[in-house]
C-alpha cells in the first residue's frame, strides 16, 4: 500500500556552532491511510517538530518529505498553503475553532476560501451525527465544553476531506473520559473512514486505540507497536 | 467581509465603543466644517450673492474697504456692471422706543442707478429704499425684532431712517447690513461730498473702465484680505486636520491591538492553510465597517444638530463637502489597517503549535 506520508533521512537542527541542537536525527516514518499512528515522547524530546515537518510548517535542514508522494521540500510559501488546506487536517491543542464564529459558521470560512472537494451537506450531517455535535450547530466555541470543542474541531478539521490528518496533544485538556472518547473517535476516522491519522501526544491513555506507536528521544525515532 | 461582520456581531460592545468614537471624530469634524462654512458665510454672503467679480479699492488703504475712500475724480466713470459702495461700521438702534438694544452692524451705501440697487438686492419683504431716510435691513436682524416701518437710528445721528424692508444675504465680514442711499454713508462717515464711496464693486471680471489709480482685486482676493477671514479659515481647516489624522492613528491603534490579541487565532488559521490575503481582506473589512457605521452616525447627528441649532449660532452643512469629508475619513480609517495588516503577513503559523 503507497504511504500518505513518508519521511526519507529527515534532519533537523537549530541554532549554530556550540549552541546548535539536533531537533531530529536521520527520521525514516512512513504512515498509511486506515491507520492510527502514535507518536510519543516526552517534552523537549522532537515531537513537535515531527508534527512541524510533517505538516509543512517547517522545513528540514535535510531529508524529503513526501505527501501523497510530492516531495514538499520543493513547494514554495504558497503551494505548501494549499497544501496543507486540501490535504491536511489540524487538530491543534487549542481547538483551532475561531471564537466569534457558530459552529456552522467555522465550516462556512472553509466554503470561502476551499470552494471545491469539501465534504457535501449530506456528508457534514453524517459527521457531525457520529461526532455527536448536530444540537451544537448555533453555539459559539465558549459556550461549549472542552469535549465539545474537540469534537467541533475534529470535524473542522474532517471538513476539507484531508487524506493526512495530524493531532497535536489533542487530549492535553480533556479528563479521562473525554480523552479516552476522542481516543475512540480517532481510531473510527482512521478505520471507518481510511484516514492516516498520526497523534503526537505524551498522553499514554491513547496507546490501547493505536494500530502503530512510534518513541521520539533525543530527536531519534523508534517503533515500538 | 464575512469574518468582519460576524466578529463585529459577536463583539458588540467593544466594536460599538469604537464605532461611537469614530462617530464622535466624525460629527466634530462636520460641526467644525459646519462652522467654519457658516462664519465664511458670514463674512462673504453679500459678496457671493450679489455675483461680484471684480472690487476696486482706493491703493492705500491697505485691502480694507472700510479704510478705503474715492474721490469722484478716483472713482471715474463706471459702466453697467460696476457699482459705487460705501460701507461704514455703526451702531443700529430704534427711535421709536426706549429699547436699549442695539446692533453693531455695517451701513452700505449703494447708488439707485447701478446695477446692485436694481438688479441684485434679494428682498424679502418689503420694498428698496427709495428716499435718502429709507433703509432695508438683513433679514438677520428681523430675529433681532427689527420690523418694516420701524423708525431707527444709526450711529449717533439725529433723524430717524425707516425700515423698508429685508434682504436676505446681506452680511459682510460677520456683521448684518443696512443698506441705504450713498448721501447717508458720506453723512454716517461726517466727510462731506470730498468723497463719493468705499470701493467699487462689478459683476465682471473685466470692465470697460480700468480705474487705473485703484487697486483692482477679484471676489477671491477681495475676500481673502477681510480682515480675520483668513485667519479664520486657516485655524478651522488646521482642526478638521489634526482630526483627521488623530482619527487615523486612532483606528490604526485600535485595530493594532484587537489584531495583537487574534494572533494566536489567526495563527491556527494560517496553519489551516487559510491565505494571508484572507484575513488581509477581513481586517480591511473591519476597518471600513467600523469607519462606515461611525461617520453615519456622525452624519446623523450632525443632521439632528443642525435641525435644532439656535440661529444666532453661524452653522452652515454644506452636504456634498461633508459627505466628502465622511468619505475621505472611511478611507483615512481604512488606510490606518494598513499598520495591523503589517503584522499579519509576518504571522508564523508555526506559532499555532
Amino acid at each position: 500500500m503507497m504511504a500518505t506520508i513518508e519521511l526519507k533521512n529527515v534532519n533537523r537542527t537549530f541554532g549554530t556552532g556550540i549552541g546548535q541542537v539536533q531537533a531530529l536525527s536521520a527520521i525514516n516514518f512512513q504512515a498509511q491511510a486506515g491507520e492510527l499512528t502514535l507518536i510519543l515522547g516526552p517534552s523537549g524530546s522532537g515531537k513537535s517538530t515531527f508534527l512541524t515537518i510533517a505538516g509543512g510548517l517547517r522545513r528540514p535542514s535535510s531529508g524529503q518529505v513526501l505527501i501523497d508522494s510530492q516531495n514538499i521540500q520543493d513547494m514554495n510559501k504558497h503551494e505548501l498553503e494549499r497544501l496543507r488546506l486540501n490535504k491536511i487536517g489540524f487538530i491543534l491543542q487549542s481547538y483551532n475553532l475561531l471564537p466569534y464564529l457558530t459552529v456552522a459558521e467555522q465550516f462556512q470560512l472553509v466554503d470561502r476560501v476551499k470552494p471545491n472537494g469539501n465534504l457535501n451537506r449530506e456528508e457534514l450531517d453524517q459527521l457531525m451525527r457520529e461526532l455527536d455535535i448536530v444540537q451544537l450547530k448555533n453555539q459559539y466555541p465558549d459556550q461549549l465544553s472542552g469535549g465539545q470543542n474537540q469534537r467541533v474541531a475534529i470535524a473542522r478539521a474532517l471538513y476539507t476531506n484531508p487524506s493526512l490528518v495530524l493531532a497535536d496533544e489533542p487530549t492535553a485538556a480533556l479528563d479521562s473520559e473525554r480523552g479516552a472518547a476522542v481516543g475512540q473517535e480517532f481510531q473510527r476516522l482512521a478505520r471507518q473512514k481510511n484516514k492516516t491519522v498520526i497523534v503526537v501526544t505524551h498522553d499514554l491513555r491513547l496507546r490501547k486505540y493505536a494500530d502503530r506507536i512510534f518513541e521520539i528521544n533525543d530527536g531519534k525515532i523508534k517503533q515500538t507497536k | 467581509m464575512f469574518l468582519a461582520i460576524r466578529e463585529i456581531k459577536h463583539n458588540k460592545l467593544h466594536y460599538g465603543l469604537i464605532i461611537g468614537m469614530v462617530a464622535l471624530i466624525g460629527y466634530l469634524m462636520f460641526m467644525l466644517t459646519g462652522l467654519m462654512l457658516g462664519l465664511a458665510n458670514q463674512n462673504t454672503a453679500a459678496i457671493r450673492a450679489w455675483d461680484t467679480k471684480t472690487v476696486y479699492l482706493n491703493k492705500d488703504a491697505n485691502d480694507n474697504l472700510s479704510q478705503s475712500m474715492l474721490t469722484k475724480q478716483q472713482a471715474g466713470k463706471l459702466d453697467d456692471h460696476e457699482a459705487l459702495v460705501g460701507t461704514v461700521p455703526v451702531v443700529l438702534k430704534k427711535a421709536t422706543t426706549h429699547h436699549q438694544d442695539k446692533q453693531s452692524i455695517q451701513f452700505m451705501g449703494i447708488s439707485k442707478d447701478q446695477y446692485l440697487y436694481r438688479h441684485k438686492l434679494q428682498l424679502t419683504t418689503g420694498h428698496k429704499p427709495t428716499k435718502t431716510n429709507e433703509i432695508v435691513l438683513d433679514t438677520s436682524l428681523r430675529d433681532k425684532g427689527y420690523r418694516v416701518g420701524d423708525q431707527v437710528k444709526l450711529a449717533d445721528q439725529s433723524h430717524p431712517y425707516r425700515v423698508v424692508g429685508f434682504v436676505k444675504n446681506a452680511k459682510l465680514n460677520i456683521s448684518p447690513l443696512a443698506i441705504g442711499s450713498l448721501s447717508t454713508w458720506q453723512e454716517l462717515k461726517g466727510m462731506g461730498n470730498q468723497f463719493v464711496a468705499s470701493g467699487i464693486f462689478a459683476d465682471r471680471a473685466l470692465t470697460a473702465h480700468h480705474h487705473s489709480q485703484l487697486k483692482k482685486y477679484t471676489a477671491n482676493q477681495f475676500i481673502q484680505k477681510l480682515p480675520g477671514y483668513t485667519a479664520q479659515n486657516t485655524t478651522f481647516l488646521f482642526m478638521i486636520g489634526f482630526l483627521m489624522v488623530i482619527s487615523l492613528i486612532v483606528i490604526a491603534v485600535f485595530l493594532y491591538i484587537l489584531t495583537m490579541q487574534k494572533l494566536p487565532e489567526y495563527a491556527v488559521l494560517r496553519a489551516q492553510g487559510i491565505p494571508v490575503s484572507t484575513l488581509i481582506r477581513a481586517t480591511f473589512a473591519e476597518a471600513m465597517l467600523l469607519m462606515v457605521a461611525g461617520v453615519l452616525i456622525g452624519l446623523f447627528l450632525t443632521s439632528g444638530t443642525a435641525l435644532v441649532i439656535p440661529s444666532a449660532v453661524p452653522l452652515l452643512i454644506n452636504w456634498p463637502l461633508t459627505l466628502l469629508i465622511g468619505l475621505s475619513l472611511i478611507v483615512l480609517g481604512t488606510i490606518g489597517a494598513l499598520l495591523p495588516v503589517r503584522i499579519i503577513t509576518k504571522i508564523d503559523p508555526l506559532d499555532a503549535i
